[in-house]
């Protein structure tokens, strides 16, 4: 049967008869591609390939943004505000009213509690700023210098962070005319020796400035000889001050203010 | 044996049946995608939902009432606030009506930053409101973070072995110019995103916004992705995203610690 015939066998048929009248005929396969077919199955690839990008960008486009957008489609109902007139003269409504309220009240007064009229040191380590409050009253701020966060180590495996701790701190000493007592980090980070626990090298006198305050862990508010490097964060962790702001400071705050590191 | 026809047949056969095979997959995806929040929904509404009490004096009618829902905020938030102040740690508060973002230590607000933009989550908007001002009266813990910049910017220096390696630092570098975008994923499943926003943003700065959230946008669709293939409902993130000043928003990551607490009022 004419339909059992595979395709070519068909084709090579009319050609014979049909179109060249008995000549030798080559196969479509065999015959030289034009150049205008050349042009057209490269323009095909292109074709594919951009299609492909196409429906990789679709499809990306789909599960990153189209599918949170749509999980974003309301799917529940909305609370339903009637505010009745009646249920406001209910006395259980006005109770509960009441209720809420002195709760409210309460809590605020409670939370309001926690910012003390006392005097307050506030330092913020990453722009290396101070506000000073009196009263609940900013008073003073200016520059500081915080922690650098330069992390130092030795070939022995000995390591230290230079951070200023963040959180709250209270004033737990105040001292005048301080001596800074260098500890190991300070001999290592310039390649001398470490020396014994009482060493005399280990003391420095005004270094510190004229005051210094404990914040307890060996972390001071102290001055200092490097003002130019007030407002960046260049310390071993301790807060500098220049003189004016750290003796305004030193005479705000006594022993338990309260000092609020961020 | 198959004759030239079938032959070209059955690639289109294939390409059909992947075809399906691919919509199908969408379809069930999508359909996946969009039970994850109604699943949420109903545990919020059943953990956090309005219990009748016949010993106490409340009444579910009250939740209609836009008064008792407005005190009920207020109350939430305030008990998150106080829960939050009573521990030493820095925290974050986030009122929407002020358009502001507050960092706290202790009850005392230390840093104020104003919201330039926000958007929430439609759970979270307009959810029933008795169930989100419950939701909302536990503070959100921080879980995980993901950030463009650096929680310490940390600079490792090793120790000279004697005098003559000793070099004294340089100043350090304080221009500001890396971009400010982090995601905070908190322990109750809320995702709160804060992005920088000035005036005048760089087109670098647009660029790295778009793949900062495009990176975190694919980590969310493998996730959901790894739910769906073993036929489960993926897990629904109701959002908060933030737009803040640069400066602010770094201030905010560096202060908040790595487990920090937030609580909202809208």
């Amino acid at each position: 049967m004419e339909f059992d015939k595979p395709n070519n066998e068909l084709y090579k048929d009319q050609t014979n008869e049909g179109m060249s009248g008995g000549a030798i005929d080559k196969h479509p396969a065999d015959q030289e591609i034009p150049k205008h077919s050349w042009f057209a199955k490269v323009f095909q690839n292109i074709l594919i390939s951009l299609i492909g990008v196409i429906t990789l960008f679709v499809l990306i486009v789909f599960f990153t943004w189209l599918i949170p957008a749509i999980q974003e489609i309301p799917t529940g109902e909305r609370t339903r505000i009637t505010n009745s007139v009646e249920m406001k003269n209910d006395p259980e409504y006005k109770k509960q009213i009441a209720q809420i309220t002195k709760d409210i009240q309460r809590l605020t007064g409670k939370y309001n509690s926690y910012t003390t009229g006392q005097s307050y040191l506030v330092i913020n380590t990453t722009d290396n700023l101070f506000y000073l409050y009196k009263n609940k009253k900013l008073i003073r701020e200016g520059h500081c210098s915080s922690g650098s966060y330069k992390m130092l180590k030795t070939e022995e495996g000995r390591s230290w962070i230079f951070k200023t701790p963040k959180g709250k701190f209270w004033i737990q000493g105040k001292i005048t005319n301080p001596t800074w007592r260098r500890p190991d980090w300070a001999f290592v980070e310039e390649g001398l020796p470490i020396p014994s626990q009482d060493d005399p090298s280990r003391y420095e006198y005004g270094v510190l400035g004229d005051y210094a305050m404990a914040l307890g862990d060996g972390y001071l508010i102290h001055g200092t000889l490097y003002k130019r490097f007030l407002g960046m964060p260049v310390t071993h962790g301790c807060v500098r001050l220049n003189d004016e702001d750290l003796e305004a400071i030193f005479h705000s705050l006594t022993i338990g203010s309260s000092v609020y590191i961020y | 044996m198959a004759t030239d026809t079938d032959k070209k047949k059955q690639p289109g056969i294939a390409i059909l049946i992947v075809e399906i095979l691919i919509l199908a997959f969408l379809v069930y995806y999508t359909i996946m995608a969009m039970l994850a929040p109604v699943i949420k929904r109903d545990a919020l509404e059943t953990e956090f939902g309005f219990i009748q009490d016949d010993k106490k004096e409340n009444n579910r009618d009250f939740t209609t009432d836009s008064a008792y829902l407005s005190l009920l905020k207020q109350k939430s938030y305030l008990e998150s606030r106080v829960k939050m102040a009573n521990t030493d740690s820095i925290y974050l508060t986030i009122s929407l009506p002020d358009s502001t973002v507050n960092l706290e230590i202790s009850g005392v607000s230390v840093h104020t930053a104003p919201i330039k933009h926000y958007e929430l989550s439609r759970i979270i908007k307009k959810g029933n409101e008795y169930v989100i001002s419950s939701f909302l009266s536990r503070p959100f813990t921080i879980q995980k973070d993901y950030s463009s910049i650096p929680k310490e910017p940390l600079m490792i220096k090793m120790a000279p072995k004697d005098t003559s390696e000793y070099q004294p630092d340089i100043i350090p570098d304080t221009a500001d110019f890396e971009p400010v975008n982090y995601i905070m994923e908190m322990d109750n499943g809320i995702r709160l995103f804060i992005y920088q926003d000035e005036n005048k943003l760089n087109p670098g700065d647009h660029f790295h916004r778009i793949t900062f959230d495009f990176r975190y946008r694919l980590a969310a669709f493998i996730e959901t992705l790894r739910s769906v293939l073993v036929f489960k409902v993926p897990d629904y993130h109701p959002y908060i995203k933030i737009r803040l000043p640069r400066s602010d928003a770094k201030i905010i990551y560096r202060a908040m610690p790595k487990n920090g607490q937030v609580a909202l009022f809208r």
